[in-house]
């Protein structure tokens, strides 16, 4: 009657069969009925379907997981929302264009940091500061030509550093152009001359004309000279000068009314 | 007194191993339920302040850092934890057919917990928190903690190694995953975050990871091993179908350690990690359902029993609670509803779905049915066992749908944009004060539980071998619904008692 093998489950203690006094606690026992068998009932059919909801669920989940074990995806594309541009979007408030392009160029220069610091300052041995110089503060083209292809040789110090390597790998017109800025409004540089010349910004327009003298040097891909600088691009990069106190958009930088 | 019988040696047998865990289990029982009490007072100041900032905000050791934190610390350690133990020592004793040789030492290493966590909160009221989540107690609570939990949890294992040969019940599954999971959770955890200077990314996923295996691979398994004893004990049938059985205990094995990670979707850890543990989660109903289909369709099979008896009624509730909680882990960790549930009351409402509305009413149901057993005494009412049951339950149910759904409109306005924040406020304003009621019922209810409790731990319980059942039964001596007929007096033994009907 009672199996061995299932000692507390088995419990067939009758109290009213029981006709004398057990030891304590037999009391709480009685009330623990007997069991019959292992159930062996099959898994019906709506308990499979209840299964299947989120099994699909999570392969729903794991299809927005991109590639599996890749420790290079960083967040999903599109889990943290952009502001769309549907006209009624909260637009940010208006900027002078050259406060928006110093800030564009602000993130640009984090490329340059590693070498001349954040402040712009290097370290006076191996990097030479950015803070003061002729170069930086002179003719544009000059300036986008080191940026560009590297210098070697002397700086217009006249002291001679390491070799900087050219940073026009990846490097858009606009961007350069937004760089420069950046660097020629910084560390006290003030490339504007005290005042607001239309020629102390560099459009995107100049940014793309750099680029186009870059490449068409005669020893294109090699690091400038501060004699090649002298003899070939001692002149302010061409084209259209903007007003820089014009009021824009801080993202696009197109024209935008104030409100 | 004439030889005994199979029949008598069993319950002998039986008395020994219920008197032999007497201390320590009712130590952890009644410790849990303070405990309790004083978390939903902290729960229900710490949403007070969701709604009302002004609340109390003169006491700097209350205000919301400090009280929140404590409150679910409370809860999970004070009372989860507690709970916990003392329904796995004794099961595992029982099943296993040992009586318990350790009761001092279990007892000593319950003080030892206590007194950690008690130390813990407090420190964190004091504002000397860590602020990570589930883990904001300071570090040195964690060693102690981990310490006493061996002292607890090995003399189980033991007495599981050296039971009679043969049939492992189903219970013994879940409760020896359990004990093994807790310190491999708990020390992976402790040791990655507080241990090892590592990244703090890195940190807050693990921790992420802390608190979903906390729940998926300690008190999901804690409660699910004490349904799967009470259900078929109480009702006296046997499990419905081996085969789910099966299907819930591996399903959870398997999926449950790679669920947490998706808390941190967005962050800029490795993107499958998310979305693994999203899906992880997700698929935790598979277990989820398994259990609670197995073991209700047992129960149905005594449908009066289940109306009657204490300990089934909160059991069958808290699995309705674990069936709710799969169908929650489902629907809030699907890609849709992610990012809306994430920075939400979603979360808390799901947390606390887990833990109250499923594991916490099992080990209710496990308290109502052990302690007659450890005590040799009858609860003294079943009004107060109703009360502490509806207004349970009518608490909980509010909580859950209101912190879930009322998170879900917090998220969906937060993820609005175009509006000030103070909108995603406006709009979770009556559910916080929804959930600061339901925390107000809960304490109601678990004061009297408390005290009741007390009651029966101080022996003050009602001598009578009756149990206390709930409904009008159909027999005559059924009728009083205060607390069920009086039998013989002292639990001596059933075999003077012309009242016992209940074997017609």
């Amino acid at each position: 009657m009672i199996d061995p093998s299932k000692p507390d489950l088995e419990e067939s203690v009758n109290v009213t069969e029981a006709h004398e006094r057990v030891i304590r606690g037999a009391a709480a026992a009685s009330r623990e009925s007997k069991l019959k068998e292992n159930g062996a009932e099959p898994i019906s059919l709506w308990v499979l379907i209840m299964c299947a909801v989120p099994l699909l669920a999570a392969g729903w989940t794991l299809g927005k997981a991109g590639k599996l074990f890749s420790y290079k995806d960083i967040t999903r594309e599109g889990y943290v929302r952009l502001i769309p541009d549907d006209g009624e979007g909260v637009k940010l408030p208006p900027v002078p264009w050259l406060e928006a392009s110093i800030k564009k160029g602000h993130k640009e220069y984090s490329k340059c940091t590693g070498c001349h610091g954040a402040d712009g300052k290097g370290d006076g041995a191996s990097y030479p500061s950015l803070a003061g110089s002729k170069w930086v503060n002179g003719e544009t083209e000059v300036f986008a030509m080191v940026i560009l292809n590297g210098l070697t040789g002397p700086t217009s110090s006249g002291k001679t550093y390491g070799v900087m390597p050219a940073q026009s790998a990846g490097l858009s017109g606009e961007s350069l152009a937004h760089l420069m800025n950046y660097i020629r409004h910084s560390f006290g540089n003030d490339a504007s001359g005290g005042g607001s010349k239309p020629e102390a910004v560099v459009t995107k327009e100049m940014g793309a004309t750099a680029l186009e003298i870059s490449g068409k040097r005669a020893k294109a891909g090699a690091a400038v000279t501060g004699d090649e600088l002298t003899a070939d691009h001692h002149k302010n990069l061409p084209g259209t000068p903007i007003d820089p106190k014009m009021m824009v958009d801080p993202i696009t930088l197109e024209p935008a009314e104030a409100k | 007194m004439s030889a005994a019988t199979p029949q008598t040696s069993d319950a002998i047998r039986r008395a020994e191993i219920d008197l032999s865990l007497r201390h320590p289990v009712m130590f952890f029982f009644t410790s849990g339920a303070a405990w309790l009490a004083v978390a939903i007072l902290l729960g229900i100041i710490s949403s007070a302040k969701v709604h009302s900032p002004g609340f109390l905000s003169d006491w700097g050791f209350l205000s919301y850092g400090r009280v929140q934190p404590a409150h679910m610390n409370a809860l999970i350690y004070g009372w989860g934890c507690q709970a916990a133990f003392g329904a796995l020592v004794w099961l595992m004793a029982r099943l296993s057919r040992q009586t318990c040789r350790a009761a001092g030492l279990i007892l000593t290493a319950g003080h030892v917990w206590n007194f950690s966590v008690s130390l813990g909160v407090i420190c964190i009221l004091a504002g000397k928190g860590t602020g990570i989540p589930w883990m904001e107690m300071p570090v040195f609570a964690w060693v102690p903690m981990l310490l006493a939990y061996a002292a607890i949890a090995i003399w189980s294992m033991i007495q599981f190694k050296v039971r009679p040969a043969g049939h492992v019940f189903i219970s013994q599954w879940y409760i020896l995953a359990a004990l093994i999971w807790f310190p491999w959770v708990f020390a992976t955890a402790h040791i990655f975050v507080h241990g090892f200077s590592g990244s703090p990314l890195m940190a807050a996923a693990i921790n992420a990871w802390y608190r979903s295996a906390l729940l998926f691979l300690f008190f999901l398994p804690a409660g699910i091993a004490a349904a799967y004893y009470l259900i078929p004990k109480v009702t006296g049938r046997p499990v419905y179908s081996y085969t789910l059985s099966s299907l819930g205990f591996w399903s959870l094995a398997i999926i449950a350690p790679w669920a947490g990670m998706q808390k941190l979707a967005g962050a800029p850890i490795p993107n499958f990690l998310p979305y693994v543990g999203a899906a992880a989660t997700i698929l935790v109903a598979i277990p989820a359902i398994a259990v609670a289909v197995n073991l209700l369709k047992t129960a149905a099979g005594a449908p009066e029993t289940v109306v009657n008896s204490p300990t089934l009624l909160f059991t069958v509730a808290g699995l309705f609670g674990l069936l709710v909680t799969g169908f929650a882990a489902t629907f809030l960790n699907t890609p849709a509803a992610l990012p809306l549930s994430q920075f939400s009351l979603s979360q808390y409402g799901f947390d606390i779905l887990a833990l109250y509305g499923f594991f916490s009413f099992v080990a209710f149901g496990v308290i109502y049915f052990v302690v007659p057993r450890v005590t040799r005494r009858e609860w003294l009412s079943s009004r107060l066992i109703k009360m502490h049951f509806f207004l349970s339950i009518y608490g909980v149910v509010t909580i859950a749908i209101v912190a879930i759904f009322g998170g879900l409109m917090q998220g969906h306005a937060q993820e609005d944009f175009k509006q000030p924040w103070e909108n995603a406020m406006t709009y979770s304003y009556p559910y916080a004060v929804a959930i600061t009621l339901a925390w107000c019922f809960l304490l109601f209810s678990n004061v009297w539980f408390f005290m009741h409790l007390a009651l029966m731990w101080l022996r003050l319980g009602r001598r009578s071998s009756h149990p206390t059942l709930l409904g009008h039964g159909h027999h005559d001596d059924l009728h009083d619904a205060t607390h069920g007929p009086e039998g013989d007096i002292d639990n001596a033994g059933p075999g003077s008692a012309p009242a016992h009907s209940h074997a017609h």
